[in-house]
């Protein structure tokens, strides 16, 4: 397993590069809009905080990060070393799955919106980890910002709005199959949590797996040709 | 000025190529469409909702103010993201030496496309505005906002080593922006903390209608662009 030395890679690489300074400066500020906000909006707001931020931060920074170790042939080591694309994959997810529960956390505790600790937990880190995993997938076929920024749109559209319906208020049943709504019920606590979970983890491997396929093409054709 | 186009052309052809030009120039049509047509809407449905006589239309203006800067806003950051690829590609460098030199560079890749976004930005502020707006008015308000952008990208350039750092950068950059709703919700003295940027001035001067309002609103965008500009030249030479 390599998953160890590339996770702390990573952490080292996002810290360098100032995402956990990023997200301390907007931990304040979301705080600090909370408290703006009257109390009855306070938990609707806090988790639309929570998921259109700092868990989908892996879809916003992926194409970044993946360029930028396509630049710096860090891809080209990575992909002579005994490390796996999964391992590969698993780092990216863990690492900013990390930082998108702490700071959802940080949120959380100050909009006072967490009932359950642990469906609250596991929904920020599960759909974090499908945010990256969509990152990766679609950062693995580009080869520019704005190609990621555009590849981006129609996923946070599909993840994005059935969610934010759901969390004001439209909530039919099939629409728990959504992963998005998946995570809304778990961070409010829902009646339907655990089907949520068990669905939002199925969502996870099949992205993930999805994910994996195209870290290990894209791994095979660095240095101009495929293996 | 041959090379001025040629690299500006370059410019646009790299940003038509990964469909960004069409992004930037659908999107602001799209949100302005929803602003125009959506939220009277919303306004109404909210009115009947909560039985009140207004509820978003106290804020139509701040609507307009967004309006007027979307357009300069994404034509600004895709710039920003092209010369961040451009400079992680080393590709920056050595424009700076050719005959378009560093004030080409930034003038094909920052002032044209903020030139542009400028006329598209007027087009729209006179199409789709929810409140009443003068020429002199509007003209004022998408000059300002295109300067604020030319900033904006200038900082995201500026402040970064990388891509990586790029896209963080661009994320914090978009807290300047936060001084447009300031007067709209802050009336007493705690909002000129928000003073140091322009976003502040801009709304405060078409909150106001006062003409005094526009200096400071012109001096700290320039002031924000002029040194940016030297910290960009700055990152250049290194």
């Amino acid at each position: 397993m390599k998953v160890k030395p590339l996770l702390i890679q990573d952490i080292k690489f996002q810290y360098k590069y100032g995402f956990y300074f990023l997200y301390l400066v907007f931990s304040v500020f979301y705080i600090t809009l909370l408290y703006a906000l009257p109390v009855a909006w306070r938990e609707k707001a806090a988790i639309l905080m929570i998921f259109s931020d700092p868990a989908a931060m892996g879809l916003f920074f992926m194409g970044a990060i993946v360029l930028f170790e396509k630049g710096e042939r860090v891809l080209d080591s990575i992909a002579v070393s005994p490390a796996k694309p999964y391992e590969y994959m698993l780092s990216k997810l863990v690492s900013i799955g990390v930082i998108s529960t702490v700071v959802a956390l940080v949120i959380g505790f100050s909009g006072g919106v967490i009932a359950n600790h642990f469906y609250f937990i596991a929904g920020v880190f599960l759909c974090s980890c499908l945010f990256s995993s969509v990152g990766i997938i679609l950062a693995a076929k580009i080869t520019t910002l704005n190609q990621f920024i555009l590849a981006t749109i129609p996923a946070q559209v599909l993840i994005n709005i059935p969610a934010i319906a759901y969390l004001f208020g439209w909530k039919p049943f099939p629409l728990l199959l959504h992963p998005g709504v998946c995570m809304i019920e778990l961070c409010e606590n829902g009646t339907n949590a655990l089907p949520a979970i068990i669905i939002l983890i199925l969502w996870v491997i099949l992205v993930a797996v999805l994910a994996e396929k195209a870290v290990a093409k894209m791994l095979r054709s660095v240095g101009g040709f495929k293996l | 000025m041959k090379p001025l186009l040629r690299s500006f052309g370059i410019f646009m052809y790299q940003i038509s190529r990964d469909n960004m030009l069409w992004a930037v120039c659908i999107a602001p049509l799209l949100a302005a469409a929803f602003f125009r047509w959506g939220i009277p809407h919303i306004e109404i449905l909210l009115c009947e909702h909560f039985q009140q006589q207004a509820v978003l239309s106290e804020y139509y203006l701040l609507f307009d103010l967004f309006l007027s800067l979307i357009t300069p806003y994404l034509f600004c950051f895709a710039a920003a993201m092209v010369m961040l690829t451009e400079y992680d590609e080393n590709v920056t460098g050595y424009m700076a030496v050719t005959p378009i030199g560093k004030r080409g560079y930034v003038l094909s890749r920052l002032l044209l496309p903020a030139v542009i976004s400028f006329f598209a930005s007027m087009l729209l502020m006179h199409f789709f505005t929810l409140t009443v707006w003068t020429l002199w008015m509007t003209t004022i308000t998408c000059l300002l906002t295109s300067l604020l952008n030319v900033a904006i990208a200038l900082l995201v350039f500026s402040f970064s080593h990388n891509r990586v750092e790029g896209m963080a950068v661009a994320k914090l950059a978009g807290l300047v922006m936060l001084g447009l709703p300031v007067p709209f919700f802050l009336s007493s003295g705690v909002q000129y903390l928000f003073s140091p940027l322009p976003s502040f001035w801009i709304a405060k001067f078409c909150v106001k209608r006062d003409a005094i309002l526009l200096l400071p609103a012109i001096l700290s965008s320039l002031l924000w662009v002029w040194l940016l500009y030297r910290k960009f030249e700055q990152k250049l030479v290194r």
